[in-house]
């Protein structure tokens, strides 16, 4: 490591060009340049969408655009993997006052610099309530309410803006915290679940192009690539369970590099183990107020919206 | 040495150089979290920094 004229220490060199590094990849030590280093990620993301076969000729594919970090970068790598691809962006409005504004804003711009169509849909219209009215007095359960209704409201969205396919912006980091959850929840159902578990009819089966990407590096590719806006914290963000087990797992990868991944992977294939159990194959039905799939009589939102039995309010938008 | 947060206070830091990760540990953050810029270019987490630099910390996570 060597020093500028001024005396300042430059960055270690990329390891294949010797051009100043901007990544160290603590899991090999090696550094790379900016252009190393968005190379890597594209290739890496090509060889996900071919290993899983996630987008087939003729898919009309959704993409679940926040305009956050992760389905920003999602959206371009996408467009740039897939340049015939019929994709269509696709939004959800929590109704999370200082917070949606300015993400509704950067999917609005990304949408329209790369010329892909855009359909928005909010909780206020489909639930007859925001985010913030549904959890005014049960905060501290706004991001599993929300993650329940957002996946809902997703799966709506894409059915009616007629999507084959529908993915999402999920990172590794994100993958790792939710088999941990499952496993603190004691959620026996989704430990099971094969992660290639995903058909069912109306149900948009679901892909996750980024799912090998550890966070931090979506987020260095979309600085790199000037699509990082600096965009407010969610403000239920640190109510969650999530949270908490984001810490854990960053505080391990931190020093001991490759957790993330191992814990995904070893979930990944624990799964598939346990598959030929019988208690491992649970059949979904269709839930019996919305029709969705669920494995239960109603399925999560409408338990969440409409009580346990289907008719208490909950915190429906009845309520 | 001053650090820059996103939320646009800073703050000076005292001490001999240190790496990239070592000013941030120091600070109680964890450089997985993070993405550290100086002179608007991003840099390593081993980079060595010295008395007069100037850096910005930017936190990778915002969603819930």
């Amino acid at each position: 490591m060597g020093a500028d004229p001024d005396g300042v220490a430059l960055p270690s060199a990329c390891d294949l060009c010797g051009q100043p590094g901007v990544f160290l990849d603590r899991m090999c030590n090696r550094h790379l340049c900016a252009d190393h280093f968005v190379g890597d990620v594209e290739e890496r993301v090509q060889v996900t969408i071919q290993k899983y076969a996630m987008v087939q000729p003729g898919n009309r594919l959704a993409v679940a655009l926040s305009g956050g970090k992760d389905s920003t970068v999602l959206l371009h790598l996408l467009r740039r993997h897939l340049p015939e691809a019929d994709l269509v962006a696709v939004t959800v409005d929590e109704g999370i006052d200082g917070y949606r504004e300015a993400t509704l804003r950067s999917a609005d711009a990304n949408t329209r610099r790369l010329g892909i169509e855009h359909s928005t849909l909010s909780f206020l219209e489909l639930y007859g309530k925001t985010l913030d009215e549904l959890v005014r007095d049960q905060p501290n359960r706004a991001c599993s309410i929300c993650g329940i209704l957002r996946r809902k409201a997703l799966n709506t969205i894409a059915r009616r803006v007629g999507a084959s396919k529908m993915a999402t912006g999920h990172n590794l980091d994100d993958e790792a915290q939710s088999v941990l959850m499952n496993w603190l929840r004691g959620d026996r159902e989704r430990v099971l679940r094969r992660p290639e578990e995903n058909g069912w009819p109306g149900l948009i089966p679901r892909v996750k192009p980024l799912m090998e990407i550890p966070e931090k590096e979506v987020a260095l590719y979309g600085i790199l690539k000037g699509l990082f806006a600096e965009l407010p914290e969610c403000p239920y963000r640190h109510t969650a369970l999530r949270g908490e087990v984001r810490g854990i797992l960053t505080s391990l990868e931190l020093g001991h590099p490759g957790t993330m991944r191992r814990v995904v992977e070893g979930q990944a294939g624990l799964s598939r183990k346990l598959q030929p159990l019988p208690m491992a194959a649970r059949p979904l039905r269709a839930c019996e107020l919305c029709g969705d799939p669920t494995s239960g009589r109603l399925c999560q939102a409408c338990r969440l919206l409409h009580g346990e039995e289907g008719s208490k309010p909950g915190v429906s938008p009845d309520s | 040495m001053k650090i820059y947060h996103q939320d646009g206070t800073s703050r000076a830091f005292e001490g001999g150089p240190a790496s990239v990760s070592q000013v941030l540990l120091s600070l109680g953050v964890n450089p997985v979290e993070v993405i550290v810029s100086r002179g608007g270019k991003v840099i390593p987490d081993d980079t060595v920094l010295g008395p007069d630099d100037e850096i910005r910390i930017i936190r990778v996570s915002h969603g819930g």
